[in-house]
C-alpha cells in the first residue's frame, strides 16, 4: 500500500469540517456544558506576591445568598501533587499559608450562581504577613538555575574565536512577559459520582488533565474522564493542568454538587502561565567576508517560585547557522511571580529576535546585504550533532520570499528609503525552529455502512486537527471525506499528547497513519478467510485503496468493498488500532528537522513622532508536506498577527512593588487590531520531510517567530536607530 | 456585583427627582462606562435610573450654534452634516474614539462624563486610590504610570481625563446644560471639570442629580480649519498617549484666531490659552509652532513612566499645527 505519493484529499485549502458548527453556534466549547444541579464557584486570589495569609474572614461570605461553600487552606481537602514531568502540574492549592505570587489563590466561593459566588467572594477578607518579594529579573538575591534543560551546548573555542574575529558584535536585548490570552475564558465543569469524575476542562493535553486528576484525588484514573470538543484558543496556557481546574474538583467534591467554574480575564492573566521576560547577551565574530567564526549566546528568563518553565533562548543560536565556535547558555531566575509557561514559540520567540537581530547588525558592521549573509552561513547540516536534516527547503524559503517581497529594491543605506513624513525600512529574519514529537495511539473503524470513524484522546485548539486528520484518514482508508468522521478531545480514546510544541499533526497523523494501515491489513485477514477473495493472498504491499474498496495496485476490478468484507464476514465493523513513536536521530540517521522560515518586512516610521506600522509582510515556510494548504496558511498568517503582537504592542506589565499585574484586561493589554495588521503573503516552500512516513513538520509556532527580529531590522533601516528591546513602543521609537 | 434596582425614567423630571432622592443612585445611559466599572466592583450604585428613553437625543442648529442632546450617540453626533462641514475635528476626535459598536452605545453626555481608565482606580483589590477611596493614596504614582497625565496632575492623583471629545469641545468654549433639583443652569465646559489638588474624587461641579440635557457648541468662524492628531500604541481602538485639537483662522499670512487644546495629557480635558496666545496675532510657521507647545507644555507633573509625553506632546500638538495651517516650513 503506497499512499501519499499522489494524493487526492491531503494538500489543497479544505474547509474546515467543523466550521459550520463554529459559525453557527453549535460547537459546545467546555463553558457550553452545563448540569441541572450545577454550582458555579469564583475565586479569591492574593494581593501580595510574598509572604503567607494570616488571618482569614470568610463569615461574611459563608452567610451570603446562596453561598454553598467557602474553601481556603484551613478547610480545603489535603491532595496529593500531580505529575512532575515535563510541563509539571503547580503545587496543590490551598495546601498551606504561604503566598509565593500575586494572584494566588486563598479561597474558592461556591455558590448557586455566579453572580453570587462572586459578590460572596468578595466580601472574604483576607489579612496578610508580607514578606519582601522578589520581583526584578536583574535581583542578585534571586535563585538561579543554570542550564536548566541540559540544552546548553559549546563547540569549538568560542572565546578564543572572538578574540580572532575581524568583526565583533556585542549586544544586550530584552524581551517583555507576554501573556497567552486566548479569547475563550477558560473553565472547567467537574461532576462526581463516587470515585467516578467528569470534567469539562479548557486544555491542550486532555490525558494530562485525567492522569492528574487521578493523582491528585487518589481516584483510579480509569474512572476519570475527561472531555474538551472545542477550545477557544490556548497559545500554550492550555498546556498544564492549572490550580483552577483542581479547585473546581474539590468543590464539586466537597459539596456533592457538580460545580463550574469560568476565570475571569484578570484571573487568565496570573493563573494560565504566560511568556517570561528574558535578558539576553549575544556575541558573534566574523571574517570580514561574512563567514562567522563564532557565537556566543547567553539568556535568562523568569520562573515561579516553585515553577518549570522550558523556554530555551540561546539553544536556538545552536541550530541555525554553520559556526566552528559556538556556546549557548541558558538560565532561569526564581521571582515571586505568576507561573511561567509555554507560549507559542516558547524559547524561538525570544531566542531568534535576539539571533537575527544580531545577524542583521553584523551584516550592516560588514556591509553585506542581510539575506546574503545568511546564504553565506548556510548550515548545510545540523551544527550541533553534524547529521543530515530530514528536510531543509530554508534556502527556498529565502529565494521566494525574496522574489515575493521584491528584496532586490532595498537600498542598503539606513533613513534613505521615504515616503512622505514616513521612512521606510525593509527588514528580514530566517527561522530554523526545533523539532518536537511526543508518542502517540489512535484507533480505525470501518463501519457496515463503508463509513469510517477514526479517533485519538488529543485536542484541537482551534488549528484544525479536525480537518487534516479527516482528509489523512480519507487519503490513508480510500474513502471521500465525507464519509470520515474523526473524533478528538475525550479520554475514552486511545491516548495521544498535548497539541503544543508543534508537535501535534507529525505525531497524530503518524498514528492515525498507522492505525488506516493496520485497518487495511485486518480487513485483508478478513478477506483472506475466503480463498476465492480477489485479494486472498495479498499483502499490504500489493494492494491499494479507493472508493471504499481494497483492490490489487493497479487492477481496481480485483478487490472487494469494505462493506463487502464486512458483510461477507457476518461482522458490523473492523477496528484497528496504531501508535506513533519518534525514531531516535542516531537510528534514523538524521537529525529530524522543524519548520524553516524566512520573513521579510516592510515598515512606515514616523520619526518626529516615534509611531511604526507594518505596511506588508512576506512569509516562505517550509513545513514538510503541508495537508491543508488554507489552514496551514491561516496558522501562518494567525502567527504573524501574534509576532507583531510580541514586536510591537504586547507587554505584561506588573507594578514594582508589589509584583501586581498593572494590565490584566484586555483593555489595557495591547493586542494588534485589524489596523494594525497589513497584507500578509504566505507560500510554502519544500517538500516532504523524511523523519515520519507522513511527511509533515508542525506549522502551529513558526509563524510567530522572526516577525520581532525582521520589524526591529525593518526599524534599523529605516531609522537607523537599533531597538533591542521589545515591544517596540513609541517611547523606544521617539527619536 | 452589588445587587441594584433598575428604573426607567419616563421624563426628564421624574429621572432628577429620582436621582436626587437618592445618594445612591446613578444614572444610565450607553453603559458603556457605568456598567464596565458596576461589573469590576468599582461602582456600587444602589438603583439604575436608565435615561435613554428620554428626549434628549439629537442635534439641531439655533444660528451659530450647535444643541446637541446629551442621548445623541457618538456616532450620531459624528453623522451631522454641520459636524462634518463645520467642525472636522469634532468629527474625527469622535470616529477616532473606542470602536464602532461602542460608539453606537455611547452617548455624548456620558462622554464628557466618562471616568479615568487608570487601572488602579478600576481595580477595587489595590488599596491606594485617592478617587476611589479618598485619603488612601495614589497607587499609580509609584506603579506603572503610562497612560497618566502630565498637566493639572498632583500628588494625590495622576489621573487622565481620556475623553478625545472633550478636547476640541473645550478649545470651542462649549456650554454644559444641566437640570437638577433645583432647576436648570448652564456651565462653560472649561470650568465643568475640576483638577485633582487634594480631593480627585471631585471630577466636576455637577451636584448629584445634576442630569446633563446637552451640549451648545458654538461654531467657529467661517473659514476656520481644524483637525485632530491622536498619537496611540496601536492604529484603532484605543486612547491616546496624547493627542491635539487645533482649529485655526488664518487671514493674510497671521493666525487671526486659533484654538487650541490637548488630550492624553491632562487631568481634565487640556485647553492650551498660553499656546493660543503665543499663536494669535503670529504668522504660522515652525517658529510660532514649536514656541505654542513649548508654552503648552510648561510645568508637566511626569512621574517616570510619562515623562516621554512632554516632547510627544509638543510634537503632537506642533504636527497638528502643520497639518491645519498647511504650513511646514
Ligand atoms: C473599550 C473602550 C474604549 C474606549 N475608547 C475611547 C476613546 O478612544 N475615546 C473616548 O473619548 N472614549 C473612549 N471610551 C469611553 C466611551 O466613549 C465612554 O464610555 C462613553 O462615551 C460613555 O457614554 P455612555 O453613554 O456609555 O455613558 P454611561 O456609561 O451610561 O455613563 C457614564 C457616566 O456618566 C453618567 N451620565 C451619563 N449620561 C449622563 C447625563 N446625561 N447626565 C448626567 N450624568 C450622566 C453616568 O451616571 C455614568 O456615571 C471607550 C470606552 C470603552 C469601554
Ligand atoms: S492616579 Fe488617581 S485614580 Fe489613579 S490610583 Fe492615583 S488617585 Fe487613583
Amino acid at each position: 500500500m503506497t499512499i501519499l505519493e499522489r494524493p487526492r484529499h491531503v494538500g489543497p485549502g479544505v474547509d474546515r469540517v467543523d466550521g459550520p458548527q463554529k459559525v453557527t453556534g453549535a460547537a459546545r466549547y467546555p463553558n457550553d456544558f452545563s448540569h441541572p444541579d450545577m454550582a458555579h464557584a469564583a475565586l479569591v486570589r492574593a494581593t501580595i506576591a510574598a509572604g503567607r495569609v494570616a488571618r482569614l474572614d470568610t463569615g461574611a461570605a459563608e452567610s451570603a445568598p446562596g453561598v454553598l461553600a467557602v474553601l481556603t487552606h484551613l478547610n480545603a481537602p489535603r491532595l496529593a501533587t500531580g505529575p512532575s514531568a515535563l510541563l509539571a502540574t503547580p503545587p496543590p492549592p490551598l495546601r498551606d499559608d504561604r503566598i509565593l505570587y500575586y494572584g494566588q489563590y486563598v479561597a474558592v466561593v461556591v455558590a448557586d450562581t455566579p453572580e453570587r459566588a462572586s459578590a460572596a467572594a468578595r466580601r472574604i477578607e483576607v489579612g496578610y504577613e508580607p514578606a519582601e518579594p522578589l520581583l526584578d529579573i536583574h535581583d542578585p538575591r534571586a535563585e538561579r538555575l543554570p542550564d536548566p534543560w541540559g540544552s546548553d551546548a559549546s563547540w569549538g573555542d568560542t572565546r578564543a574565536a572572538l578574540d580572532d574575529a575581524h568583526v565583533v558584535i556585542e549586544a544586550s536585548y530584552t524581551t517583555a512577559e507576554n501573556t497567552n490570552n486566548p479569547l475563550g475564558l477558560f473553565s472547567t465543569l467537574a461532576e462526581w459520582d463516587g470515585d467516578t469524575l467528569t470534567v469539562h476542562d479548557s486544555t491542550q493535553w486532555p490525558t494530562r488533565v485525567r492522569a492528574t486528576l487521578a493523582q491528585m484525588f487518589g481516584v483510579p484514573e480509569a474512572g476519570v474522564r475527561v472531555l474538551v470538543l472545542y477550545v477557544g484558543g490556548g497559545f500554550g496556557a492550555g498546556l498544564r493542568v492549572w490550580p483552577h481546574v483542581i479547585l473546581t474538583a474539590m468543590a464539586a467534591r466537597q459539596t456533592g454538587r457538580p460545580v463550574k467554574l469560568v476565570m475571569t480575564r484578570p484571573e487568565m492573566f496570573t493563573g494560565i502561565g504566560h511568556r517570561p521576560a528574558t535578558v539576553q547577551h549575544i556575541r558573534i565574530g566574523a571574517t570580514r567576508d561574512g563567514r562567522l567564526t563564532a557565537i556566543e549566546h547567553e539568556s535568562r528568563s523568569t520562573v515561579a517560585i516553585e515553577g518549570d518553565n522550558i523556554e530555551p533562548c540561546a539553544t536556538v543560536s545552536t541550530a541555525a547557522y554553520a559556526c566552528p565556535n559556538v556556546t549557548a547558555h541558558d538560565e532561569q531566575v526564581r521571582l515571586n511571580i505568576p507561573w511561567t509557561n509555554s507560549m507559542r514559540a516558547p524559547g524561538e520567540a525570544q531566542g531568534n529576535f535576539v539571533l537575527e537581530s544580531a545577524i542583521d547588525e553584523l551584516s550592516h558592521a560588514l556591509g553585506i546585504d542581510p539575506l546574503e549573509l545568511r546564504l553565506r552561513n548556510y548550515a548545510e547540516v545540523h551544527p550541533r550533532s553534524g547529521l543530515p536534516w530530514s528536510s531543509k527547503a530554508l534556502r527556498e524559503c529565502y529565494e521566494v520570499g525574496a522574489e515575493r517581497f521584491g528584496w532586490s529594491r532595498r537600498v542598503p543605506e539606513p533613513g534613505s528609503m521615504r515616503e512622505g513624513d514616513w521612512l521606510v525600512g525593509y527588514g528580514m529574519a530566517g527561522i530554523s525552529y526545533f523539532w518536537y514529537q511526543a508518542p502517540c495511539q489512535a484507533r480505525a473503524t470501518v463501519r457496515g455502512d463503508g463509513t469510517a470513524y477514526v479517533r485519538s484522546a488529543v485536542t484541537d485548539i482551534g488549528t484544525g486537527t479536525y480537518t487534516i486528520m479527516t482528509q489523512l484518514a480519507a487519503e490513508l482508508l480510500g474513502l471521500e471525506q465525507d464519509r470520515v468522521t474523526f473524533g478528538l478531545g475525550d479520554t475514552s480514546m486511545p491516548p495521544g499528547p498535548q497539541a503544543g510544541g508543534s508537535g501535534l499533526t507529525a505525531a497524530l497523523g503518524s498514528a492515525v497513519h498507522a492505525a488506516c494501515r493496520n485497518l487495511v491489513r485486518a480487513f485483508l485477514d478478513a478477506a483472506a478467510a475466503d480463498p476465492a477473495s480477489p485479494l486472498a493472498g495479498c499483502d499490504l504491499d500489493d494492494v491499494a485503496v479507493t472508493g471504499g474498496r481494497v483492490h490489487r495496485v493497479g487492477e481496481p476490478e480485483r478487490g472487494e468493498s469494505y462493506a463487502g468484507i464486512l458483510a461477507m464476514r457476518g461482522l458490523d465493523e473492523l477496528s484497528a488500532d496504531g501508535d506513533s513513536t519518534p525514531r531516535t536521530p542516531q537510528e534514523a540517521g538524521m537529525a529530524p528537522a522543524g519548520p524553516f522560515g524566512a520573513r521579510f518586512v516592510e515598515v512606515r516610521v514616523d520619526p518626529e513622532l516615534g509611531r511604526l506600522s507594518v505596511a506588508r509582510v512576506v512569509s516562505a515556510i517550509d513545513g514538510g508536506r503541508i495537508l491543508n494548504e488554507k489552514l496551514a496558511r491561516s496558522q501562518i498568517i494567525g502567527g504573524t498577527v501574534g509576532g507583531i503582537g510580541m514586536a510591537m504592542f504586547e507587554d505584561t506589565v506588573s507594578d514594582p512593588g508589589t509584583g501586581r499585574i498593572a494590565n490584566a484586561t484586555l483593555g489595557d493589554y495591547l493586542v494588534p487590531v485589524n489596523a494594525d495588521i497589513p497584507d500578509m503573503d504566505v507560500s510554502f516552500v519544500g517538500g516532504p520531510d523524511a523523519f515520519n512516513p507522513i511527511g509533515v513538520k508542525g506549522v502551529g509556532e513558526i509563524g510567530l517567530v522572526g516577525m520581532a527580529a525582521a520589524i526591529a531590522n525593518a526599524v534599523f533601516h529605516a531609522t537607523g536607530k537599533r531597538i533591542r528591546s521589545v515591544p517596540i513602543t513609541i517611547d523606544r521609537l521617539l527619536l | 456585583m452589588r445587587e441594584f434596582a433598575y428604573f426607567r425614567a419616563a421624563d426628564v423630571g421624574q429621572a432628577v427627582a429620582t436621582v436626587a432622592a437618592d445618594p445612591e443612585a446613578s444614572y444610565l445611559a450607553g453603559g458603556t462606562t457605568q456598567l464596565d466599572l458596576m461589573k469590576d466592583g468599582v461602582l456600587e450604585p444602589d438603583q439604575l435610573v436608565d435615561i435613554t428613553r428620554l428626549p434628549l437625543r439629537g442635534v439641531v442648529r439655533e444660528g451659530d450654534t450647535l444643541r446637541v442632546g446629551a442621548l445623541t450617540t457618538m456616532e450620531e453626533l459624528a453623522a451631522d452634516p454641520t459636524v462634518a462641514g463645520r467642525l472636522p475635528f469634532v468629527r474625527e476626535a469622535l470616529l477616532l474614539g473606542a470602536s464602532v459598536q461602542l460608539r453606537n452605545m455611547a452617548t455624548i453626555g456620558g462622554n464628557l462624563l466618562q471616568r479615568t481608565r487608570c487601572r488602579y482606580f478600576r481595580d477595587p483589590t489595590v488599596p491606594a486610590c485617592n478617587k476611589r477611596r479618598p485619603g488612601t493614596g495614589c497607587a499609580a504614582i509609584a506603579g506603572a504610570a503610562r497612560m497618566h497625565a502630565i498637566l493639572g496632575a498632583s500628588e494625590h492623583c495622576i489621573a487622565l481625563h481620556a475623553s478625545d471629545l472633550a478636547v476640541p469641545l473645550v478649545a470651542l468654549d462649549a456650554i454644559v446644560r444641566v437640570r437638577g433639583a433645583d432647576g436648570e443652569r448652564s456651565i462653560p465646559l472649561t470650568d465643568f471639570y475640576l483638577l485633582p489638588g487634594d480631593t480627585p474624587d471631585r471630577e466636576n461641579v455637577l451636584v448629584h442629580g445634576e442630569l446633563i440635557t446637552a451640549v451648545d457648541v458654538p461654531l467657529p468662524a467661517e473659514g476656520t480649519r481644524s483637525g485632530y492628531l491622536k498619537v496611540r500604541d496601536r492604529a484603532s481602538y484605543e486612547f491616546a498617549l496624547t493627542s491635539a485639537g487645533v482649529a485655526l483662522l488664518l487671514d493674510g499670512g497671521v493666525i487671526v484666531e486659533a484654538r487650541v487644546a490637548l488630550g492624553g495629557v491632562g487631568t481634565v480635558p487640556w485647553r492650551a490659552r498660553e499656546a493660543e496666545d503665543i499663536l494669535r496675532g503670529a504668522p504660522p510657521g515652525p517658529a510660532a509652532f514649536r514656541a505654542a507647545a513649548e508654552a503648552a507644555l510648561r510645568d508637566p507633573f511626569t512621574v517616570p513612566g510619562t515623562a516621554f509625553k512632554v516632547e510627544l506632546a509638543k510634537r503632537t500638538l506642533e504636527r497638528a499645527l502643520r497639518t491645519v495651517s498647511g504650513v511646514t516650513s
